[in-house]
């Protein structure tokens, strides 16, 4: 009989239950698609942040001794010492070599230009974006333009298989009134060497040190050099997890971690597990974390993951109350119903049930739809902003069905309070 | 002497400084029906819900079926309303999603126990046989009153209360419920009739009269 009650009298009053229905879908939508981004957002959030430049620095282990002083660079080796090139592509064989989302040799030379009162000019030897061949015959896409997706080019990128292709920094193009197309002869500032000529391809804006250079690729800057095959320093673009107490402590050398926590950190993408994976994959260079990166990453995904739950908390009140007018409004527009109730013998408790299980499956409806609803949401929103889709969940179904049941019970339980204060002597004999 | 089904000594009840009832005294005995008749504002309704064990009473006592009704709990009060009493509405007070018979189903689901052929045989008794499984909507306004009646016999009532049960009918229908109604009485029921339609009193075995919240005469 109450189950009858239930579905005969969940079909009145349509209006207000798609209404209330509609209430729990927005919320929940909301929720489910808070929910799968948020689930998904450190990965997200850690791609994205690549686009705020590298978080790793490869540079050869006897330019790592700290000779600075007072900001000074006293080390006698630097820039006099190198990579090699073809070691590089070891990189992508570390345990965490899919979360190598790119990297970008670098080479400085010093190079003036002939004529235009032989102005100096460093050349900086990079990969544009260049398919690098790793691991036997596995190819993989990296450069600059992978890792530093902020980096502005007027006029063309320069093809990395060309040699007399350049981008002039923005700066250095200024101050030598540099166009698009300029062709100019450069070579090496302290030796008598062959000279150059290279077309100015595009005007590249960085907000670094780039911007006060030409930026070449990597085989152009290393015949200017004299150095074929060599570099001096990597950024690595590494996807990695926010720092924890482990990776704090593992800063203080691997050694003081005892070995089920050194297995710990070293099977954890933490930016010091990588690099220390880095160096013993290339044993001549030394990796440095650039822990700004690292650590602001990790407080983003933090912050967004609060955001997330502030909004979620901020749904389901807002729906909570939605849900609570409307309930307010069926109880008084049935008010006679449960004064009838009532009147044949009904127990509050009888009448309560009736009217939160007709919540309930409200809730239970516009959770369902919700999840759909927030699903889509998600890949919306992880399309507009991160430009991914994002994977689904299975855990937000159950949780989110929780949820939204939880939203519509609470909602309709404070109003249903009126339930108790209802007369059965006032309603059903109103002043006629 | 037949027992006595409901008594009420000194009843009276006050909203604040309104006295509708003012110290009643009544009994009715079992397969009795007795009539109340009054003016508009009499009183009436206020009586019937106190009788019914839907309103409270300021003071005095009201005994119905041997249940001191002024010293029950709000719960047992329920229980009394579920166990005693069968209610007819000038209204009808039918829940409008649930068919004829499902409303005298709902009766019996609160009272205990569902018995689909007894409410079947009820309504068939107040002659809906072919109107089951209709809305209430669907339903003229005699036949909700009847279904109501069906709904009020269903658990077998100490007692059947009605508030003007023929107000919102035709004179048609009207006829019909009053044939009901002697039905009922004829079969040794206990009536409490409310009604200002002195044609209904004439067949009550008695009538009593309010006025301004004090019995002025009870006739024969
Ligand atoms: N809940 C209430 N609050 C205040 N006054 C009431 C209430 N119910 C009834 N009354 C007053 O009690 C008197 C009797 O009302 P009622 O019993 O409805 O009379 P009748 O049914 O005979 O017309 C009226 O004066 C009415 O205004
Ligand atoms: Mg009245």
């Amino acid at each position: 009989m109450f189950l009858l009650m239930l579905r005969q009298s969940f079909f009145r009053g349509r209006r207000r239950k798609l209404l209330a229905t509609s209430t729990i879908i927005l919320a929940a939508s909301l929720i489910t698609a808070l929910m799968t981004i948020s689930i998904d957002v450190g990965d997200k959030m850690s791609r994205e942040m690549k686009s705020y430049g590298a978080n790793l620095n490869l540079v050869p282990k006897s330019e790592n001794l700290p000779l600075e002083i007072g900001g000074v660079d006293y080390n006698p080796l630097k820039g006099e010492v190198f990579l090699e090139e073809q070691d590089l592509g070891k990189m992508k064989e570390i345990f965490w070599h899919n979360n190598i989302a790119g990297y970008a040799p670098f080479l400085k030379v010093p190079a003036k230009l002939e004529g235009k009162g032989g102005a100096a000019v460093p050349i900086i030897g990079t990969y544009f974006s260049r398919l690098v061949k790793f691991a036997g015959n596995e190819e993989f896409r990296t450069g600059v333009r992978e890792i530093n997706p902020f980096w502005r080019v007027k006029g063309n990128w320069p093809d990395d298989s060309k040699t007399d292709e350049v981008l002039a920094g923005a700066t250095l193009a200024r101050k030598l009134g540099l166009k698009v197309g300029d062709r100019l002869t450069v070579r090496y500032a302290l030796a008598p060497t062959q000279p150059e000529a290279v077309t100015v391809a595009g005007i590249l804006s960085t907000g670094g040190a780039e911007e006060s250079a030409l930026v070449a690729p990597l085989a152009l800057a290393q015949r200017i050099y004299g150095h074929t095959g060599k570099v001096q320093s990597v950024s690595v673009s590494a996807l990695t997890v926010p720092e924890d107490r482990l990776s704090r402590k593992a800063r203080h050398g691997a050694d003081a971690l005892d070995s089920l926590e050194y297995d710990r950190w070293y099977c954890t993408a933490y930016v010091s597990s990588i690099a220390h994976q880095l160096e013993e994959a290339i044993p001549s260079a030394a990796a440095r974390p650039i822990w700004q990166v690292a650590a602001s990453e990790g407080t983003v995904v933090n912050k967004i993951q609060l955001l997330m739950v502030v909004v979620t908390i901020a749904a389901f009140i807002a729906s909570g109350l939605g849900i609570s007018s409307l309930m307010v409004t069926t109880i008084m527009e049935r008010s006679r119903e449960i004064g009838l109730m009532k009147a044949l013998g009904a127990a509050d408790w009888e009448v309560y049930l009736l009217f939160l299980s007709e919540s309930a499956l409200v809730g239970l409806i516009g959770g369902l739809i919700g999840c759909g609803a927030g699903a889509l949401l998600a890949q919306l929103i992880g399309l507009s902003i991160f430009g991914a889709t994002v994977s689904f969940h299975l855990i937000v179904i159950p949780v989110n069905v929780v949820i939204s049941i939880l939203i519509a019970l609470a909602g309709s339980l404070v109003p249903s309070r009126l339930i108790t204060r209802l007369f059965p002597a006032e309603v059903l004999h109103g002043r006629k | 002497m037949l027992k006595i089904v409901l008594e009420t000594v000194g009843l009276t009840k006050r909203f604040g400084n309104v006295t509708p009832l003012d110290g009643i005294d009544m009994q009715v005995r079992e397969g009795e029906w007795v009539a109340i008749m009054g003016p508009s504002g009499s009183g009436k309704t206020t009586m019937l819900n106190i009788l019914s064990c839907l309103d409270t009473l300021s003071e005095g006592q009201y005994i119905l079926d041997g249940i001191d009704t002024s010293k029950v709990s709000e719960k047992e009060r329920v229980v009394v309303r579920r166990e005693k009493i069968g209610l007819v509405f000038q209204q009808f007070h039918l829940v409008p999603y649930l068919t004829a018979l499902e409303n005298v189903m709902l009766a019996q689901y609160y009272h205990g126990m569902i018995d689909r052929d007894d409410a079947i045989e009820v309504l068939n008794r107040v002659g809906l046989s072919h109107r089951y499984d209709h809305l209430p909507s669907q339903l003229s306004g005699g036949e909700q009153q009847r279904v109501c009646i069906a709904r009020a016999l269903i658990n077998q009532p100490a007692i059947i209360l009605a508030d003007e049960p023929t107000g919102n009918l035709d004179e048609a229908n009207e006829q019909i419920i009053l044939d009901f109604f002697k039905e009922l009485h004829a079969e040794g029921r206990t009536i409490v009739l409310v009604t200002h339609n002195p044609e209904l009193a004439e067949f009550a075995d008695r009538t009593v009269r309010l006025h301004h919240g004090k019995v002025v005469q009870h006739a024969a």
